[in-house]
């Protein structure tokens, strides 16, 4: 019980810690904005994502001689807000990587930890089909799976899933093989706690949190891959909106109408730096605050 | 020294060989469980039932999985990886808009010999990309590893965050715009000659690069909170010796561990996107290519050869690892 509540102050430490630095508060700052618009963009925002108006097509952004404040990000070939249709692929896109880093974080750990603790066959076992995983290349299996029907955001979470998972299952791996070898592993066997209790209720809240921490630098990564499973074209169908199709579709026309490719990138290349920053800043704390003790 | 050496090649190699096998049958398997009929595109829509039936039972795809696959495996011991489902000896696809007479196999590619041409560009771009991300990740890596606490941390840590954040599809047309559109300075898509690798070698540059600076100061880092750095100082050496030749050469056992794992996987998975976004014609694009096609044997000896790959460069970073650093035992 001791070690838990040491690492729950351990937890704060690092919070704390990181929120010293004012990289995080402003990245924190700008995401909490960024949010607050995605999740009220109806209501602030009188714009349909998805509605055609062919009269508007082509309206450059507002920082444009031509352009106007009532399309921020100007318009794409059909006449649809770019900036609204941005927000509506970014509130997909961070809902399908958080709840896929989840997947995989929970996955990955759950597999991990078993093979470090039971060791020996199941380790080997486990270990070998981590190998298997991580040597197929992400974009072969999102295709081969994606390529077939008309792909789902459960679909798409799923491969993120299959792809991620190896990472975290190394990770937990080695340091549930450092914990075991603990005290207060042996005291609890010694008073005679099964395994699995062993496992889930000692060993996993220690070990997990500092895991945690490096997984909003994947939720970033997902996002990308996101956005390139709908280049491609085997993300989230249209008419919802997303990055990848707004991205793929901008593409196009380019060479005339450049911002319907170019501009909407930026909100995405700022929620994604802010988020790594997040992960950066949270990391070093991590590191800085484990060394130490 | 030469027995060890010899008996860890012997084990890995056996190891990784089992690996490949795995990891091509997992391939395998999937794109035939997976909806998605081959036949149907090699012989278009029009096809009757039973011409496609004919090509299914002349292909082997009727038989049982674990059967298709041994054959396949003992084809493969011979150095035969099959031919296209798709492609034709001219290059071109030749699919769909098939009359539907049925097959014609004499008149499809080699699949080992579309890889074989499609493989120098592809080593190209990958060997530039790499050469780009190390000349701007090594001396940032080094410097904000040597003086986590200065300017230059702070530096590789925006950099990092900030190029990890750029999506590759996004930042390979804002290039396109910028360089070959507005200033015509590079071409963007195809090959015609190595000029056309640049804009695409910068996109993958920039993929690598924060995982490169990340793992070389970090490294760095923690060398120099090793005792054999003060003891080296105690001891009279100069802190400019210290650093560049033990503390650089201790740092590349973690960054060569990555080369092998972490890095070759993002290299290879970027250069699928990278080429499909530039249409490079390299392996990236062919397997897409396949992949959407359900092309079997091009696909299958892509996972044969990326999966050896990987499996090769780890035993060979192992051993050069413990060849910089004899403290590691094979």
């Amino acid at each position: 019980m001791n070690n838990q509540n040491k690492q729950k102050g351990i937890f704060r430490k690092i919070l704390s810690d990181g929120w010293k630095s004012y990289e995080m508060k402003i990245s924190v700052t700008i995401l909490l904005i960024i949010l607050i618009m995605t999740v009220f963009s109806p209501i602030l925002f009188e714009n349909d994502p998805v509605k055609i108006n062919i009269k508007d097509k082509f309206l450059p952004p507002f920082f444009m001689e031509t352009g106007s404040l009532k399309y921020i990000f100007g318009t794409d070939q059909l006449g649809r807000d770019l900036f609204v249709r941005s927000l509506v692929g970014l509130k997909n896109a961070f809902i399908i990587a958080f709840l896929s880093t989840v997947g995989m974080f929970l996955l990955g750990c759950l597999i991990g930890i078993i093979s470090g603790y039971y060791g020996k066959f199941t380790d080997t076992v486990l270990m070998r089909i981590t190998d298997i995983q991580m040597s197929i290349p992400v974009i072969i299996l999102a295709i081969t799976i994606l390529g077939i029907s008309r792909p789902n955001a459960f679909l798409i979470i799923i491969v993120l899933v299959l792809a991620g998972w190896p990472v975290y299952s190394r990770v937990s791996r080695s340091a549930a093989l450092a914990e075991k070898e603990k005290e207060y592993v042996r005291a609890a066997k010694i008073l005679g706690a099964s395994n699995p209790r062993i496992l889930f209720f000692h060993i996993a809240p220690v070990i997990l949190p500092p895991i945690a921490f490096v997984s909003i630098l994947d939720i970033a990564r997902m996002m990308i891959f996101e956005a390139i499973f709908g280049f491609i074209g085997i993300g989230v169908q249209p008419p919802t909106p997303t990055f990848g199709t707004i991205i793929s579709s901008g593409s196009q026309y380019l060479i005339n109408y450049w911002w319907i490719t170019v501009v909407p990138g930026f909100l995405l290349v700022l929620t994604l730096t802010c988020l790594n920053l997040i992960g950066g800043v949270l990391e070093r704390s991590r590191n800085k605050i484990l060394a130490g003790n | 020294m030469f027995l060890f050496i010899l008996s860890f090649l012997i084990r890995r190699l056996a190891q990784g060989a089992l690996i490949v096998f795995l990891v091509t049958f997992v391939i395998f398997a999937l794109l035939r469980v997976i909806p998605g009929d081959p036949t149907r595109v090699i012989l278009g829509p029009m096809a009757s039932e039973e011409v496609r039936e004919n090509a299914a039972i002349e292909l082997g795809l009727n038989k049982p999985i674990p059967v298709q696959y041994l054959s396949y495996v003992k084809d493969l011991s011979k150095g035969d990886f099959g031919k296209s489902f798709i492609r034709g000896k001219q290059g071109g696809s030749m699919g769909g808009s098939q009359d539907s007479k049925g097959l014609d196999l004499e008149h499809r590619a080699s699949v080992l010999e579309l890889i074989l041409k499609v493989l120098p560009k592809t080593l190209i771009l990958a060997g530039i990309g790499i050469f780009f991300a190390l000349f701007i990740s090594v001396p940032i890596g080094i410097l904000a590893g040597l003086k986590s606490e200065s300017f230059f941390g702070k530096l590789s840590l925006y950099l990092s965050s900030f190029l990890v954040s750029l999506p590759n599809i996004w930042i390979a047309l804002v290039l396109i715009l910028v360089v070959s559109v507005n200033a015509g300075l590079l071409p963007a898509f195809g090959y015609k000659n190595i000029t056309y690798a640049f804009l695409p070698a910068i996109v993958l540059a920039i993929e690598i690069c924060p995982v490169l600076i990340r793992a070389f100061s970090v490294s760095v880092t923690s060398n120099l909170s090793e005792t054999f750095y003060e003891i080296g100082i105690v001891r009279g050496i100069s802190k400019f010796n210290m650093i560049f030749k033990h503390i650089i050469r201790n740092s590349l056992i973690p960054i060569l561990n990555l080369f092998g794992a972490q890095l070759i996987g993002m290299v290879l998975g970027g250069l699928f996107v990278v080429e499909f976004i530039f249409n490079y014609p390299g392996l990236g694009l062919l397997a897409i290519n396949a992949v959407f096609q359900r092309d079997f044997p091009i696909i299958q000896a892509i996972a044969v050869l990326a999966s050896s790959a990987l499996v090769i460069i780890n035993i060979v970073v192992d051993l050069t690892a413990s060849i910089i650093d004899r403290r590691l035992k094979f």
